[in-house]
């Protein structure tokens, strides 16, 4: 048994708590916040610990940390964690300023870090990695990324997430590297603010259309907005030389109805907790195999570069112009 | 054959012109009267099989009867037969696109888009039923306020090479019919144009000056945004969709199958092919096209798109042209 501690009592903070206890090869023995009440909730639920930062990093048995707080957070988190040569699970973003992370890279650079980007651990999408790797339909050529919220978050998250694609489209830059297999090495980005006007007020966009082009030409999009009133809207389409591969919305049943006005079926499973819920438990599962030995299948160098991705397009829209990403 | 009110002529008897001399014979209140068609084997050929005679542009237009032209011709002689046509006061219907130079057409905007001109440019797709039914749905509020649409247009396999020189390159040749389903669904001209675009299908292509594969962002005044996602060659059949997104939901054209056959087996469920050809896909539009050009030459309808349909969505192709070359977003010239 690994014993870990969790930094961060909040939404996800939970999610992560629940997936440790639950696993068999790991025990959730810290839980560190400053908003008591929350820490001491999660604590109770599985049996944990409330602890403060220091008393974490100075016990020996604490193999690892999963770094769920607040963004601004994370990376002073990491690094103390590295410090005290405790692997590392970091929900994303690192941090929002790339220049910060890249001075702090090579502090973390013997550190085992694992990034939660989760979309890489969930089914669907690894069934169509797989077929993609097994040239079903030849070689990937260009990739739609749809990924459209059902709700804009509360504008005081807003104020504080780093902007859409900081906050948002950062998984969609990640999920674009992946099954790209490359880095993107240019951006164009076209946000509006069309959902909430005080999401504008505060200086965000909540929608965007996003161009993404690799060094061998091949083309990504990525599609996002924070409101889609038909629930969380994840798909992906790879199109290749011999065809096209494509994931779909998950529905919270297979139900269908057929009435006189036409078809239907079930809504959308309504958002990450719920679409996401196989693909967290599936990373703390992988943190398990990291504590245990294995090197992170996603790690500070994809980090860095989402967040690269992120500020080009950031450029790309006070711009207008393409934007090369900074490697 | 019964032989319908409105005799027209059927200018070039090539793919265009095969499909729509068929749709125009078979239409109750179409006479297709001549085909007019250099190449005597393919014109004869094409006028025994629809009931039609071969004549030439000059005897079609003289004589009085001939109420309408339809012109299929190749892209770079459209412009002068419409010309012709429209001065010997005949209806005319033409095959997309109307020139490949905004400035020709403007050069002709006088006889092209002067009140009352029979002109209608055959954008086929504003007549396809499910895009029709999409619109429908668009402007009953079902989704809410349209704010972001993406148009999936990918054809099934790329041209010969030898067609790319004179197509006008993918823009203005292929893409345009996705430029003007954006106009038409957004109900509002684009302002703002950028695209990637890249040879990834044939390198023949890249030789001969073309591009296979493009992604393109248009913006509107209001901020709304447009994708549109373009290749060659699919591998799959012809690729056709459209997902408008609202502020209330969301509604998507998926591909017609050829069939509504499943198969279900150890490897799992498969579905019918999607259709494999734009002949087969738009078919319907065909007709309908057709129907409404009997409309215009009834005078019971004013032609859906015509002078203004067609620069619009040409303006968006230049602009998109040189987004490619200067990689920013390019403000599109105004009407």
């Amino acid at each position: 048994m690994a014993a870990i501690a969790l930094f961060g009592a909040g939404r996800i903070g939970s999610i992560h708590a629940a997936n440790a206890a639950a696993h068999p090869a790991l025990t959730l023995k810290y839980v560190v916040d400053p908003a008591a009440e929350a820490a001491d909730r999660i604590a109770q639920r599985w049996g944990a610990q409330v602890a403060v930062a220091e008393q974490v990093f100075a016990d020996p048995d604490v193999a690892g940390v999963v770094v769920a707080s607040s963004t601004d957070t994370h990376l002073d988190h990491c690094l103390a964690a590295a410090r005290a040569g405790k692997a590392i699970f970091c929900e994303k973003p690192i941090d929002l300023d790339l220049a910060r992370v890249r001075n702090a890279a090579p502090q973390l650079q013997g550190a085992r870090v694992l990034m939660g980007f989760n979309r890489r651990f969930d089914a669907q999408f690894q069934a169509l990695k797989a077929q993609m790797d097994s040239g079903a339909f030849g070689t990937l050529e260009t990739l739609n990324i749809v990924s459209h919220d059902p709700a804009p978050p509360p504008i005081d998250y807003v104020k504080v997430s780093g902007g859409l694609f900081r906050d948002m489209a950062i998984h969609d830059f990640d999920t674009a590297r992946w099954l790209l297999g490359e880095g993107p090495t240019e951006v164009f980005a076209s946000a509006s603010c069309l959902v909430d006007p005080a999401i504008g007020a505060v200086g965000d966009v909540d929608t965007a259309k996003i161009l993404l082009r690799t060094a061998s030409a091949r083309l990504c999009l990525i599609s996002n907005s924070r409101r889609s009133a038909y629930g969380y809207d994840q798909r992906i389409e790879a199109f290749g030389s011999g065809g096209m591969v494509r994931a779909g919305n998950v529905t919270e049943s297979t139900l269908s109805l057929w009435t006189e006005p036409g078809a239907a079926a079930d809504r959308f499973q309504n958002f990450f907790l719920d679409r996401y819920a196989d693909a967290y438990g599936k990373e703390m599962a992988h943190f398990a195999e990291v504590l245990a030995g294995a090197e992170p299948r996603v790690g500070l160098a994809d980090a860095i570069a989402a967040l690269a991705l992120a500020e080009a397009a950031e450029t790309s829209v006070r711009t207008g112009a393409s934007a090369p990403v900074a490697l | 054959m019964t032989r319908g009110a409105f005799k027209v002529a059927l200018l070039g008897a090539g793919r265009m012109g095969q499909i729509h001399g068929r749709n125009a014979a078979a239409n109750p209140r179409l006479d297709l009267a001549y085909v007019v068609e250099p190449r005597t084997e393919l014109a004869s050929n094409l006028a025994v099989e629809l009931g039609g005679r071969t004549a030439t542009l000059a005897e079609a237009l003289a004589d009085p009867d001939l109420a309408g032209v339809l012109v299929a011709t190749s892209t770079d002689t459209h412009l002068d037969l419409v010309l012709a046509s429209l001065e010997a006061g005949k209806a005319v219907f033409c095959e997309k696109p109307l020139d490949l130079e905004p400035a020709n057409l403007r050069a002709h905007v006088d006889a092209l888009a002067r009140p009352g001109a029979p002109l209608y440019v055959a954008f086929n797709r504003r007549f396809d039923p499910h895009f029709q039914a999409l619109k429908a749905r668009l402007d009953a509020g079902d989704i809410g306020r349209l704010e972001t649409l993406h148009l999936i247009s990918h054809d099934p396999a790329a041209p010969p090479p030898s067609f790319i020189p004179t197509s006008g390159g993918l823009f203005r040749d292929f893409t345009i019919h996705d430029f003007d389903m954006a106009r038409w669904l957004l109900q509002e001209s684009p302002t703002e144009v950028f695209a990637f675009a890249a040879c990834l299908v044939d390198p023949a292509i890249a030789e001969a000056g073309d591009v296979d594969t493009a992604r393109l962002v248009l913006r509107c005044a209001s901020g709304r945004l447009c994708v549109i996602s373009n290749t060659r060659r699919s591998g799959y059949g012809y690729d056709q969709r459209v997902e408008a997104y609202g502020s209330k939901g969301a509604a998507i054209v998926g591909n017609p199958r050829v069939s509504t056959v499943q198969t279900w087996g150890e490897a799992g469920s498969a579905a019918a092919p999607i259709f494999p050809s734009f002949a087969a896909r738009y078919a319907q539009s065909y007709r309908a096209e057709l129907d409404h050009f009997a409309d215009v030459l009834a005078g019971q309808a004013s032609p859906l798109t015509g002078y203004d349909a067609s620069l619009g969505a040409l303006l968006l192709a230049d602009a998109a042209l040189r987004s490619v070359r200067e990689r920013r977003s390019i403000a599109v010239e105004r009407l």
